[in-house]
Order: structure tokens, then C-alpha cells, then sequence
């Protein structure tokens, strides 16, 4: 999206059997800087408030709808100028969350059927007024807009056997999945096994006989939400991993210069985390998929880049993947200081929730404890993941400026990279390492 | 075939850290981590203001013992205290029908069949969400929910045996001058504790939402997402917490 693109925000559909909304709440004034998907106002209907987050980013540069005034679904309550931060390739009216959730699950004939006689009926407000709940239970499951199933009934209403018959004809019957997150594995493929939640539930440890010299204790809601994120992920995607060496000399030397004024001038540590960081969020601005994501039958991509950093918990209790928002705005001191605040957060537990939410690309650091080599699995729905490997001292063979090989001492460290095959391929992937590897190579200081 | 949710049901917790507890379940629910999860409590009382409400609304007598919060919900003030039921699903509409109004007819329903356990007929009054009981029109639970992302928070306080004066004497509850609030209790004339109504909360509550709800310890959200009041509100729990829960060895 071009800077300087109007986007309209429009009043949200709620739902089926809501036709308006009162605003609550401009949580950005005019002329305010809005990110893609963050917050951008509250609105009321019943006793619901709800939180509209922002269909692009940019300034919000016009309030049509005051707050306290009440207005119907799709009337335009604001304008933002796009900038910067808009979503590249996401749709370009998301304010509605149905739009940006639904349209990729919507069958591609809704146009046709939208012609249909019988679709013409009735407006779209009184065909959505005379949906039974039933159809409404039905449509929802089975994420279709009733709008785009041809009705029979009264002034084209959609009957229970329309929507059936609509299914039936190979409408997609997937449920329906939120834009940011993954279906929950953690729902479905528990509750799919027959006898799976109560029984299992009621008597966890007595049902298993313990042979001598074994232990058992119950398995946290931390460790299954980490079992069933990691099988989903398994599940959805196709992973690869490519590895490369890296020799870190200008980096070390760097780190070494540049640690003591970190500390000394603003408190923060430079860790190798922090300058690796750096060098792969801006390889990862030249190799957009990288940070991009599979939603749907859709690729989206984004002009910023949130990068969450996997920490370990005490005790072995699990992880929680605290997210750098905007990296890419970030230089070296601002990554280093990002990270600094995370870890020191994490250890205080001082994480709010919003810390850990919009990551699109992860890094790990199993390097810390002297791994070499690993294949990390990717975090739903990002679609690659780094790991970060030790420094270790090899043997290297290098090559002087006379073109005479010999072989020198290097601080040489390794970096996999797990992509999903689905979207990226090992053309794409393995430049975007080359890519990472020159900027660590030859580190340039002016650029960071 | 009803999907898996997770039931915490925590005791006596203090607004605050009930509150902190309830955005990360949501933002544990919004990212798919962990399924649809209903938190059941009580609150010590506390008297907790929605967007909407008007100061004239407020009338608390200077000596009440009472904490006053303001929150993010929908609706207007009320009063939380306890022996009154407060149930908090926080459920991904994504999966129940993306419908924020059929959400609350949905919470009523279970709170409805929640009562006819104890054959008490209760209704729905139009345009005044909540659950009553009618002849006259008395109300017994009340309803008030935040919506991010689809993903839902707070939910509904049914009262079950409190003084129900507050509603009316320290508040204007819900903005609703001359409403009546009542009690299981006193509708029943027999002493009924939140925790003989609990189980059937949970039950209706899974009908209405086809989940099939396992009740985890308190100690579960403390792990979930590290925060001194999550630790806390395990902390209060731990003596009530099932043996199973203990790991088991042998030797």
C-alpha cells in the first residue's frame, strides 16, 4: 500500500443479529500514528464492548462517528492517511474482523451466487434479519457467509436446507480460524478422539500402573499448550532446514569494542543475540517470506517485523516467545536494548500479555548452551524460524590477499533456518541465509 | 461432539487479579495455546464500573468496605461480593458464531438453565441483558462482556446467597434506577452456597457452548503465564487442590 493511501474504518459486523454499533471510544486521536491491527477504538452493542483494531497502518487523520453516537454496520466512522506500517498484501478493508478472517475460507463462486434471482430477494440486512439461529449455529460452524448462500425460502431466506445443500455442494466446511492465530490442535484433536476429555480428566495418574523406579506427574496446561502448538505446526506445515557456517571474527571484535560504552553510556547489554538480531531483521527486509505467512489460499507479507525471542523458563516449565515489535525500525542499541528489556522482564515476570502477541518471525538460541546444530520447529502461522547456534573456536581454511590458502583459528558459529516448504523454497531460503551470513561477515557499522 | 475446554475454578480472588488472569487466558485463547477456558470465582467486595458508567451512578457510603475498579467491559456499574457466582468464559467467537448479541443470549440460556436446576423459571427481559425473574421483574444475574479479537472477557455474576442491597443502595446498578436485585437464596428461601451451584454453572455452561469442560488446578494458570498474580491466586488455592495434582513416584 502506497503511503498516503485514505483507508476507510468501517463500523464492524458483530454479528448476524447485529445491525449497529455505538462508539465507545477513539483510543487514537487525529493525527495520531496507528500500527496495522492495533487497537484503534472500542464500540458498544448490548452489553458488549469490543475492540476494533485498525485496518491498516498509518494516521488517523478523520473521526466521522463521535463517540457516544451510534450508527449501522458498514457506515465509514474514521479515515487513516496509510504509511509506513501498512499491511502490504493484507486486505485492504480489514477493519471488520469478518473480512480479514472470513475471506479466505469464503468459496470463490460468492460472486455468481450473489446474482443468483434469489440471492437478490432482499437486501443483505433483511436476508441476514431472517436467518433462524439455526442456520446462523450452521453457518458459523462451517464459516460461510449466509449472504452467499442462494435462498429459497420467504424473500429469499436462507432455510436450514439451503445452507445444508450449500455445504453439500462442497462449500469449504472448515471452521472457522482466526486471522492471527492457528486452529487450536489443543481443541480438536483432543476432543476428536472418542472418549478423550472426561474419562482422561477424572483419573489422570491411578488409570497408569508405574513400574518401580518411574515417576509420574500431571502434565501442566503450559506443557500441552506447548505440545499441541509444536504438533500443529507439524501438522500444517512442510519444514526445512538449512544450515550455514558463519565466521563471527568482525562481529566478536565488534562486540568487544562496542560492549563496555553499551554498558557504560546506557545500560544495556550487547549480547551476540542482540547484534545477530540486527543483522537478520534487515536480511529478512530484503526476503519478505521469510516473515510472511500461509493464511488461507492467500501469502501475506508486512512492512514490519515483529521478532519473537523464545526464552526458557526456570525449572524446565517452558517457554514463552516475548515479541520485539517493529524490529525493523530498530538499530543495533534499540534491538539490544529490546531484548535486555524482554529477558529482564521474562525473569522478573513482568511480561504482559501483549508482549508475547503479533510475532511473525521467531529466533531461537539453544547456542547459549553450546548446540551446534539444530532443526527448531516453526511458530503457527510464522513461517520460519532461526537458530542460533554457539561460537566455537575451528580450524578455517582461509584465503590471503596472494590467493595462498592456510589455515587460521576462527570463531566460527552455525545458523539453521527452519522454513515452511509450502511457502518458501530452498532458492529462497538459502539466499536469505547467504544474505544473513554477509552481514554478519562483514559487519557494517554505519548501517547498524 | 462437544470440543475440549479447560475449567479454572479459583475460590475467592480479588478483582485486580482475577482481572490480570483473565487477559492472559484470553491472549493464551486468542492464539489458539490453549482451548476455550471458563474461569469461575468469587470476589471479595468490589464494586467495578464499565465504560458507560455515569457518576450519578455511584453512591457508595464513605464507611462501606468496598474496593471500586474501573474496567474495559460493556454495560454499567455493579457489585461483586461474596457468595455471588462470577463466571468468566473467555471463548473464541471464531468458534461459537462470531455474533457478539447471540454470545449474550447464549450466556443467559446457560445462566436460565443453571436456575432451572432449582426450578425457578427465569427470563429475558428485551433490551435489558442480564437474567431475571419476573412478577415482579427482580434481577438475579448480570451480564457484561469485552470482545478483542473475537476472543471474549468477563462474563456473568449470578447472585446466590449475599445482601443484595449494595446493587441498590451503594450503586445504581447497570444505570437501572427502580430495578429490584435478588437471590437464589432468597428466592428459594433456603440457604444455597456459589459452591452447591457451581457444578451445574459449569455444566449449562458447557451445554450452551458444546465444550466438554476439564477442571485443571489453579496452579496450571500460575505455569501458564508467569506473573506474581497469577502466583498468588495459586497460592491461595493450593490447600484446596485435588491429590492428583502431586506427582507420584516409585521406588
Amino acid at each position: 500500500m502506497a503511503a498516503g493511501t485514505a483507508v476507510e474504518v468501517v463500523m464492524p459486523q458483530m454479528g448476524v443479529s447485529v445491525s449497529e454499533g455505538t462508539v465507545t471510544q477513539w483510543l487514537k486521536a487525529i493525527g495520531e500514528t496507528v500500527a496495522p491491527d492495533e487497537p484503534l477504538l472500542e464500540i458498544s452493542t448490548d452489553k458488549v464492548d469490543t475492540e476494533v483494531p485498525s485496518p491498516a497502518g498509518g494516521v488517523l487523520s478523520e473521526i466521522l462517528v463521535a463517540e457516544g453516537e451510534t450508527v449501522e454496520v458498514g457506515t465509514v466512522i474514521g479515515t487513516l492517511q496509510a504509511g509506513e506500517g501498512a499491511a502490504v498484501a493484507a486486505p485492504a478493508v480489514p477493519t471488520d474482523p469478518e473480512p480479514t478472517v472470513a475471506a479466505p475460507n469464503e468459496p470463490p463462486a460468492a460472486p455468481a451466487v450473489e446474482a443468483t434471482p434469489a440471492a437478490k430477494a432482499g437486501t443483505d440486512d433483511e436476508r441476514r434479519s431472517f436467518v433462524s439461529p439455526v442456520v446462523a449455529r450452521i453457518a458459523a460452524e462451517h464459516s460461510i457467509n449466509v449472504s452467499t448462500v442462494p435462498g429459497t425460502g420467504r424473500g429469499g431466506r436462507v432455510t436450514k436446507k439451503d445452507i445444508l445443500a450449500f455445504i453439500e455442494s462442497g462449500a469449504p466446511t472448515a471452521p472457522a480460524t482466526p486471522a492471527s492465530a492457528p486452529p487450536p490442535a489443543a481443541a480438536t484433536p483432543v476432543a476428536a478422539t472418542p472418549d478423550a476429555p472426561k474419562p482422561v480428566q477424572k483419573s489422570p495418574e491411578p488409570a497408569q500402573e508405574l513400574a518401580p523406579g518411574e515417576h509420574s506427574e500431571r502434565l501442566s496446561v503450559m506443557r500441552r499448550a506447548i505440545s499441541e502448538h509444536m504438533r500443529h505446526s507439524l501438522e500444517v506445515s512442510a519444514p526445512v532446514t538449512t544450515a550455514f557456517e558463519i565466521d563471527m571474527s568482525r562481529v566478536v571484535a565488534i562486540r568487544e569494542r562496542l560492549k563496555g560504552e553499551y554498558a557504560e553510556q546506557h545500560g544495556v547489554r550487547l549480547t551476540y543475540l542482540a547484534l545477530i538480531t540486527r543483522a537478520a531483521v534487515d536480511a529478512v527486509t530484503q526476503w519478505p517470506w521469510i516473515n510472511g505467512e500461509i493464511r488461507g489460499n492467500q501469502i501475506i507479507t508486512r512492512s514490519y517485523i515483529n521478532v519473537g525471542i523464545a526464552v526458557a523458563l526456570d525449572d524446565g516449565k517452558g517457554l514463552i516467545v516475548p515479541v520485539i515489535k517493529n524490529a525493523e525500525e530498530k538499530n543495533l542499541l534499540g534491538i539490544a536494548r529490546a531484548i535486555d528489556d524482554l529477558a529482564d522482564r521474562a525473569r522478573n515476570k513482568k511480561l504482559s500479555p501483549d508482549d508475547v502477541q503479533g510475532g511473525t518471525f521467531t529466533i531461537t538460541n539453544p547456542g547459549g548452551f553450546g548446540a551446534i546444530f539444530g532443526t527448531p520447529i516453526i511458530n503457527q502461522p510464522q513461517s520460519a524460524i532461526l537458530d542460533v547456534e554457539a561460537i566455537v573456536k575451528r580450524p578455517w581454511v582461509v584465503n590471503d590477499e596472494n590467493g595462498n590458502d592456510s589455515i587460521a583459528i576462527k570463531p566460527m558459529m552455525n545458523l539453521c533456518l527452519t522454513y515452511d516448504h509450502r511457502l518458501i523454497d530452498g532458492a529462497y531460503a538459502a539466499p536469505f541465509m547467504r544474505d544473513l551470513r554477509t552481514n554478519l561477515e562483514t559487519w557494517d557499522e554505519s548501517r547498524y | 461432539m462437544s470440543r475440549l475446554g479447560y475449567l479454572f475454578d479459583l475460590g475467592c480472588v480479588p478483582y485486580r487479579d482475577a482481572w490480570a488472569l483473565q487477559q492472559s487466558v484470553a491472549a493464551a485463547v486468542g492464539q489458539g495455546a490453549i482451548p476455550d477456558s471458563v474461569i469461575l470465582l468469587e470476589h471479595p467486595p468490589t464494586i467495578t464500573c464499565g465504560r458507560r458508567t455515569d457518576e450519578e451512578e455511584l453512591h457508595v457510603p464513605a464507611d462501606a468496605n468496598v474496593e471500586i475498579v474501573e474496567t474495559n467491559r460493556g454495560g454499567k456499574s455493579t457489585f461483586h461480593g461474596p457468595g455471588q457466582l462470577v463466571c468468566y468464559p473467555i471463548l473464541d467467537l471464531n468458534r461459537h458464531g462470531r455474533d457478539v448479541k447471540r454470545y449474550c443470549r447464549d450466556l443467559e440460556e446457560a445462566v436460565i438453565r443453571t436456575l432451572q436446576v432449582y426450578e425457578l423459571e427465569a427470563r429475558r427481559f428485551d433490551g435489558l441483558t442480564g437474567v431475571w425473574l419476573d412478577r415482579p421483574p427482580r434481577k438475579i444475574c448480570s451480564i457484561g462482556v469485552h470482545v478483542s479479537r473475537w476472543v471474549t472477557t468477563h462474563g456473568y455474576a449470578l447472585n446466590v446467597d449475599l445482601d443484595p442491597a449494595p446493587f441498590t443502595e451503594w450503586i445504581t446498578a447497570c444505570g437501572l434506577e427502580d430495578a429490584a436485585f435478588t437471590t437464589l437464596t432468597a428466592e428459594l428461601g433456603r440457604s444455597i452456597s456459589v459452591g452447591d451451584v457451581r457444578e451445574s454453572a459449569a455444566e449449562t455452561l458447557g451445554d450452551v457452548f458444546d465444550l466438554s469442560l476439564e477442571p485443571l488446578p489453579a496452579c496450571d494458570v500460575a505455569d501458564l503465564w508467569p506473573q506474581p498474580s497469577h502466583e498468588r491466586i495459586a497460592e491461595r488455592s493450593k490447600g484446596e487442590q485435588a491429590p492428583t495434582d502431586e506427582a507420584v513416584s516409585v521406588r
